[in-house]
């Protein structure tokens, strides 16, 4: 059971790498913020999974909690900052 | 410029989220010698729940709530509650932090005042945090005094 969550962590390991592609060339700020957001979900269940490759799984719950909120408040803060820009 | 936000989505979202991440800030704080976190890390979530606040209330509603002086004496007294218990231990014939001689006053064994000790300091930490994260997050986003600018914007 531990290969079948490691193989999953590797994998989306890899596919962080696909979305990074878009933020680092993505045409425009909308399709960046998404992909930072879309980073940060995936991060969230990658830290999941090394709690139950770990057994650990109810300290990591925490953290990946905290994670989430964080995430959150961030794209709500470029998103602000990006409406103030445009009325200039 | 921290300006108010007309969108009622973000405004009720974060109107109803702030309280449960001030209760998962405390839980935080709580359990920090059981899981990850502590003073600093539940601090940061304090000041987080209110940097959400001022991003989508903007900074006139929300110092309504926490007026800027009330930040500056929560910093302070953070710094006090750490101390205090550093040099009520040094009063006590221990070292500057030495829990174990709270014992004297907490009326316990030696090892539960060295937990209600670290407890203690750990809430001092977490509201000097708080109080410097919101401070930092108002000085950048504000550059000149915002008291004089048009209340209805801002």
């Amino acid at each position: 059971m531990n290969t079948f969550f490691l193989v999953i962590g590797i994998g989306l390991c890899v596919l962080v790498f696909f979305v990074l592609y878009r933020v680092v060339f993505g045409p425009g700020v909308f399709n960046r913020i998404a992909a930072i957001s879309a980073i940060g979900t995936k991060t969230l269940v990658i830290i999941l999974i090394m709690g139950i490759i770990y057994n650990r799984i109810d300290m990591f719950v925490d953290i990946s909690m905290v994670y989430a909120l964080l995430n959150f408040i961030g794209t709500l803060a470029a998103a602000k900052y990006l409406e103030i820009g445009g009325e200039k | 410029m921290i300006r108010k936000t007309d969108d009622i989505i973000i405004r009720t979202v974060a109107r109803i989220l702030v309280p449960f991440i001030q209760i998962y800030a405390l839980y935080v704080i709580m359990h920090g010698h059981y899981s990850p976190g502590g003073g600093f890390q539940g601090g940061v979530i304090l000041g987080a729940s209110i940097i959400l606040l001022l991003i989508t209330h903007g900074l006139v509603e929300t110092t309504k709530k926490i007026s800027e002086r009330a930040i500056a004496i929560f910093s302070s007294i953070g710094v006090f509650i750490y101390a205090g218990i550093g040099v009520l231990c040094l009063l006590l014939y221990g070292n500057f932090l030495d829990y174990s001689k709270l014992s004297v006053i907490l009326n316990v064994t030696p090892a539960e005042a060295r937990s209600m000790g670290i407890l203690g300091v750990e809430i001092g930490v977490s509201f000097t945090v708080m109080a410097i994260m919101i401070s930092i997050f108002i000085s950048i986003s504000t550059t000149e005094d915002h008291s004089k600018y048009d209340k209805e914007h801002y």
